[in-house]
């Protein structure tokens, strides 16, 4: 049979076509400390995912222009290769894989989203490479007992509860109820938990507790339930998606509601997407441009978000900037650590204690950053319809007071 | 089943080089084994779409059925499930080596098995369906399991299933090893299995019912019968490779990585149609090219990975309708064993 012949060619030059691309790089070339990353430039977290690379690379450049990293006395610089996951778990472990054993990368930058994070971490671990990663937020990434997984970020549990202390603040002390609706994923279904944890603690209660699908483009049912059994706060989650999907649906169903909280407000862009419509709402962030941490990269917040707007023409929410954080850390380890033995990388990152333009960073066992407190902020309109973000609480930080309740829809 | 001498030095060439390839291409064994899996997804669904003519979207919900199945089973035989997927759980669990190999080995038996009983269930009622009808109604199939799965707290919900990490054993390279060479392992039992059905009287009859389902069952075949066995020999395929896929990402997520119609479903039918439905080498073929090109594209087309992707479907459409294999046995009928009689054919290009 001579179709045997064909498939045997074929096969022969699949072997051919595998060898010749073994491309290795080292992870240290020349004056070049290579880091890998995959990141969301496609698919669901697409936006934040493109967040998550400015921060990177306003770093990386940052950080090259002003002497790079000195290590043993030579002056090395940062260079960063992506891979696009497609917002993808299973290809995010691919790419990891990929990363470690062919572009034979030592140091790795984490994704966009907790998810991502989750299916990238056992990869990392097994492979003894360190990451430092600023956008995986889910608390059960800090209780596998990762050795090599270090966050820049606090917890995603300690998103949004400050927000049910404030409604029980202004409720005098006592429960309020409580309204939640969280995207199927691993980010904000952690958000929910410590939402839960903050109203059994208060003695709350929760009236509607919905799972919303992932993709979000649709939360009219759950609004409707909201509109009839009118709840204190209503807590909602679902990344960028989620915040611009319920504040388009709250306006145009006019839902009254003394309390709205949520997540990425700032990475949606919301007080200019949906500019006055989006006034009032209560946003959790990691980051904000006025609180007066202080480096000697980027300067301050305000610094930076001027610098980052010039650049990418839009002002950086804090995906990025806690990204452009992660490159900070790895400086600060390499330096110390004197080396580029993953171990002692290793050890240097986990005895980390520094203060960055985004915050303190200081590592606990688990790998999350225990040093840097959440932010709650609240989008704020002048009469002309201009609108902006101020953080309102904790109290050290806040630059204005909070806005409660909510005025109705038909007085505004 | 006879096997000729040609045929027989074929196999061990691919068999060996089976074998060799994680020692020879050590970096690529995620990707191969990737590849393996692809190769028993895109030819199982062959026996739907190719040889009976049923385009399945289906087979993605035996794919996670028996991802999810694997895992659980794998946890569950040693630890508390529920504690496991829980988040925030304070708890550490870590399984032994032992541990880890025989709850791999029983989870990937129930995770063969139950797919392939679900398979026969709902077979009879969804299998009398057909065209249209049976395409659209096993799309919802793997978008229900989904949205389903999100929801079940004991598999971890929306915050997704982390399997059992590979334990200490050996060189980091096993962990590799291990997976290339279950989900081979896998591959030639598929190519065994499916090998074996073609060369029997059960190819012809799903031959049959594709090309005529209604004669089929006026010549006294009991069709249904027909159909639900094959599906049942898919799923039990395809829940296998699930299992493998889920210990190999290390994370299942309800929606992206275990029903994940969107790719691994679509990708599936791609697969089998690029390399040549209703042909054995078709879909083993069109797997491999698919793979090497979207791995290629992933390197060197960074987000617009797709958009190349799209392009080489529309290629693929205009060029190759019939396949890989439907044009090369156009183009060398020879060699295929099939007599091509000059005369005659210079005849009816005439006549055209």
């Amino acid at each position: 049979m001579r179709l045997n012949k064909i498939i045997l060619s074929f096969i022969s030059a699949l072997a051919i076509l595998f060898s010749t691309s073994v491309v290795s790089f080292a992870k240290v070339v020349g004056d070049k400390i290579v880091l890998g990353a995959a990141i969301s430039l496609t698919g669901k977290y697409s936006s934040n995912g493109v967040h998550t690379q400015n921060g990177y690379n306003m770093a990386v450049d940052r950080i090259n222009s002003m002497g790079g990293v000195k290590v043993g006395g030579k002056t090395y610089k940062f260079d960063i290769i992506y891979y696009d996951d497609e917002s993808n778990p299973k290809r995010a472990a691919q790419l990891a894989e990929r990363l470690i054993s062919q572009d034979g990368v030592e140091f790795m930058l984490g994704p966009y989203s907790s998810g991502l994070t989750k299916a990238i971490a056992p990869v990392t671990e097994k492979y003894g490479v360190p990451m430092v990663e600023a956008n995986g937020a889910s608390r059960s990434l800090f209780t596998k007992g990762y050795k090599y997984l270090f966050a820049v970020l606090a917890p995603a549990n300690l998103y949004l509860d400050v927000a049910i202390d404030l409604a029980v603040e202004k409720n005098n002390g006592k429960g309020v109820t409580v309204a939640m609706a969280f995207e199927q994923d691993a980010f904000s279904q952690d958000v929910r938990l410590g939402v839960l944890d903050a109203i059994k603690r208060t003695g709350s209660k929760k009236v509607i507790d919905d799972k919303l699908p992932k993709e979000l483009n649709d939360m009219a049912a759950t609004l409707v339930k909201v509109k009839q059994m009118k709840p204190d706060v209503l807590v909602v989650s679902g990344h960028t998606k989620g915040a611009l999907t319920a504040i388009r649906q709250i306006s145009e169903m006019k839902v009254d509601v003394p309390m709205l909280a949520m997540t990425h407000c700032d990475a949606a862009k919301l007080s200019k997407q949906h500019g006055k419509n989006s006034q009032y709402a209560l946003c959790a962030s990691q980051w904000h441009k006025t609180l007066t941490y202080k480096d000697d990269f980027f300067k301050d917040g305000m610094t930076y978000d001027a610098d980052f707007t010039k650049e990418f023409g839009y002002a950086p929410p804090y995906q990025a900037a806690e990204s452009s954080a992660a490159l900070l850390v790895f400086k600060d380890a390499f330096e110390r650590a004197n080396s580029f033995d993953q171990k002692k990388v290793r050890d240097a990152l986990a005895a980390t204690n520094m203060q960055t333009f985004y915050g303190n960073i200081k590592f606990a066992e688990g790998g999350q950053n225990v040093d840097k407190p959440m932010v709650l902020f609240q989008v704020m309109c002048d009469d002309a319809g201009k609108c902006e973000n101020k953080v309102v609480a904790p109290t050290k930080w806040a630059s204005a007071k909070l806005i409660h309740p909510i005025p109705s829809w038909s007085k505004r | 089943m006879s096997i000729s001498k040609n045929n027989l030095i074929l196999y061990i060439g691919i068999l060996t080089f089976g074998i060799a390839a994680p020692f020879l291409f050590p970096a690529f064994k995620v990707q191969l084994s990737i590849l393996c899996v692809l190769i028993v997804l895109a030819t199982t669904w062959n026996i739907q779409g190719g040889e009976m003519g049923y385009n399945s979207f289906g087979n993605i919900l035996f794919y996670g059925l028996g991802m999810y199945l694997c895992a659980s089973v794998q946890v569950g035989m040693f630890f508390p499930l529920a504690e496991w997927t829980e988040s925030g759980g304070e708890k550490t669990f870590v399984h032994t080596p032992t541990q880890f190999f025989q709850g791999m080995a029983f989870g990937l038996l129930v995770a063969a098995f139950v797919p392939a009983i679900v398979a026969g269930l709902i077979g009879y009622s969804i299998l009398g369906l057909r065209g249209h009808y049976f395409a659209i109604c096993t799309l919802g199939l793997g978008v229900a399991a989904g949205e389903i799965s999100g929801g079940i707290e004991i598999i971890g919900a929306g915050q997704g299933f982390t399997t059992p990490p590979f334990p200490d054993v050996g060189s980091l390279d096993s962990r590799g090893e291990f997976f290339y060479f279950l989900s081979f392992f896998v591959l030639v039992l598929t190519f065994i299995t499916v090998r074996g059905i073609y060369s029997t009287r059960f190819k012809l009859i799903l031959n049959a019912i594709r090309d005529n389902e209604d004669k089929a069952e006026a010549m006294g075949i009991e069709t249904m019968k027909y159909k639900i066995v094959g599906w049942m020999i898919s799923a039990f395929f395809c829940g296998l490779a699930g299992g493998i896929m889920g210990g190999l990402v290390g994370y299942i997520d309800s929606t992206d990585v275990a029903f994940d119609g969107r790719e691994m479903g679509v990708f599936m039918v791609l697969m089998a149609i690029l390399g040549g439905k209703g042909t054995l080498w078709g879909p083993i073929i069109g797997a491999t090219v698919f793979h090497i090109f979207k791995e290629g594209f992933w390197t060197f087309f960074l987000g617009w990975q797709y958009v190349a992707l799209g392009v080489l479907i529309v290629v693929i459409v205009i060029y190759f309708p019939e396949g890989i294999m439907g044009w090369l046995r156009e183009k060398y009928p020879e060699r295929f064993g099939e007599v091509v009689d000059e005369k005659d054919r210079k005849a009816q290009v005439e006549l055209k």
